[in-house]
């Protein structure tokens, strides 16, 4: 894609987010909307810039932002070894199924107050909360992937002279390098969500806890400031990824 | 030499149960000679040539090269399939230069040695390219160079230019033909087209319809170098295509058609 055609595609891509600016001042200007309950956007992304200023706010992120990166890491490397480990040994197939079976649909916040009482209140329950949520769309995207390698791939690193314990690293690994960086998006996404509902729950710091004091004392404007913030924060890491994606993929034919 | 001794092939299907693929082959390619494996689809000309590969265990039977029974894949019997089989995140040159590194060969000279056998197969300049940047016919001249690029002894072709267009398919079996004629490695080359394994060939292995078996093997006595445009004027290359053409008539086998 050449540089005009991405600069009109995020023009494109503006058009839904100018509109629900666009709806959200008009629900105030209209009088549907008490000034008071939902502020007017000029009103929250002033207050946002300022509050972006401060250190206080900057350590709201910082916090977030340790827990969220903390928590995917482990996720990505737990969840690409095991899938890997699943994919090419049959034993360890046999041993990891029904348990990803029995977890992957459970929802993962319901282990979140267990995990606060085993590790308590600081950054080990959320980065774990994340960790358990993040890890199973990239376990099962690694899994998929690593397991429909071409066969002949394999055969052709075989015949060059590649051991078959090496095959995993110089083959399988990169051949499902596609399908581990999708599930990995999904990891991202969901992690920027689990990390902000841990911190709403139980937490004394982090941008999820900025919102819930800000609501409990009806600071209608500081509430919507953290949730902006997450979400470009989420825009931003998960533009990171793209590239980092875009990159490893560049010889792939469906990147 | 490679001798393939009694060899049969069972496959277990999706239904449990048992297909013979592969019926008793016997069959010795001297060093240096270029074998077809003629066949209609499903034969099992592929099964025998992953065997000769070390890729697929017989289920009966043994298969060796230089007297020695083969186990399992090896640098000196190199592959060529026909879905090319290029490694998507290396680009020309590092597909080509994947071989040589896992010989251990040190990168400035298998990087130089890559380059050389990249102009040979006539991709100079696509060095920096992505296989998906590549048409079919570009695909399989890479893969031809990242087979050749570890010296194997004897090629393994698995119907190499099926799936490219007839103009694209004569260039890479004239080409073919031209990079053979230098160092003459022992070549397995596996077609369904009489004409490809008559123009390339010493010896033709014409294999029955499923379960394989050799039916007949023809030696194909034609002057080497051969060019294409003297070989269709040429009677005994017309006699040796319709010849075989008959044997498969004579089967009631069209499927070759
Ligand atoms: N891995 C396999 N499992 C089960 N059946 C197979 C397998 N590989 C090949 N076959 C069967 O063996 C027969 C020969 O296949 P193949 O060697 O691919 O034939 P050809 O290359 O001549 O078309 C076919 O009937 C095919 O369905
Ligand atoms: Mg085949």
């Amino acid at each position: 894609m050449n540089g005009r055609a991405i600069t009109s595609d995020a023009l494109l891509g503006m058009i839904p987010i100018v509109l629900l600016v666009a709806i959200w001042q008009a629900l105030i200007s209209f009088g549907y909307a008490p000034i008071t309950l939902l502020p007017p956007p000029g009103q929250v992304f002033s207050r946002m810039v300022q509050q972006l200023l401060t250190t206080s706010f900057q350590q709201e992120i910082a916090a977030t932002l340790f827990r969220l990166f903390t928590g995917f890491s482990i996720a990505v490397i737990l969840g690409v070894a095991i899938g890997l480990a699943a994919a090419v040994n049959p034993t360890i197939n046999t041993v990891v199924r029904p348990i990803v079976r029995v977890l992957a649909p459970l929802p993962k916040v319901a282990l979140y107050p267990a995990l606060l009482l085993l590790v308590g209140f600081g950054h080990e329950s959320k980065i774990l909360l994340v960790t358990f949520d993040a890890l199973f769309p990239i376990l099962l995207a690694t899994y998929h992937g690593a397991s429909t390698v071409e066969q002949k791939l394999i055969w052709s690193a075989m015949a060059a002279g590649t051991p078959p314990r090496e095959v995993l690293f110089k083959v399988v690994l990169p051949a499902a390098a596609p399908s581990i960086l999708t599930g990995c998006r999904i990891g991202l996404v969901i992690s920027c969500i689990v990390v902000f509902l841990a911190e709403m729950i139980t937490s004394t710091d982090g941008l999820g806890h900025a919102l819930v004091t800000a609501a409990r004392t009806f600071q209608a404007v500081d509430m919507f400031v953290p949730l902006i913030t997450i979400s470009l924060v989420g825009l931003i890491l998960n533009g990171l990824l793209e590239l980092t994606r875009s990159y490893l993929l560049r010889g792939f034919p469906e990147a | 030499m490679i001798e393939i001794d009694g060899v049969s092939q069972v496959f277990q299907t999706s239904a449990r149960q048992d297909h013979l693929a592969l019926s008793n082959i016997s069959l010795t390619i001297e060093d240096g000679a270029f074998v077809s494996i003629l066949g209609p689809s499903g034969c099992g000309k592929s099964t025998l040539l992953y065997i000769v590969g070390g890729f697929v265990r017989p289920t009966a039977g043994v298969a060796s090269m230089k007297g020695r029974a083969i186990t399992g894949p090896g640098p000196d019997r190199g592959p060529v399939f026909q879905e090319f089989a290029l490694f998507p995140w290396k680009s020309v040159l590092g597909n080509v230069m994947y071989g040589p590194r896992q010989q251990g060969i040190k990168r400035p000279d298998a990087e130089a040695q890559s380059r050389a056998l990249i102009e040979m197969v006539g991709l100079k300049g696509f060095e920096d390219f992505y296989p998906k940047e590549l048409s079919g016919g570009m695909k399989q001249r890479v893969a031809l160079a990242r087979t050749l690029a570890y010296h194997p002894e004897v090629l393994l072709m698995d119907e190499p230019f099926g799936a490219l267009d007839a103009h694209t398919r004569t260039r890479l079996q004239n080409d073919l033909l031209n990079i053979w004629e230098r160092d003459r490695k022992t070549v397995l080359f596996v077609t369904h087209s009489v004409e490809e394994a008559v123009f390339l060939s010493d010896k033709v292995v014409m294999m029955t319809r499923s379960p394989g078996r050799v039916r007949e093997i023809i030696d194909i006595d034609l002057p080497r170098p051969r060019h294409r445009t003297e070989l269709l004027l040429d009677p005994r290359y017309q006699k040796y295509i319709v010849e075989i053409e008959r044997m498969f008539d004579d089967s009631g086998d069209d499927e070759l058609r």
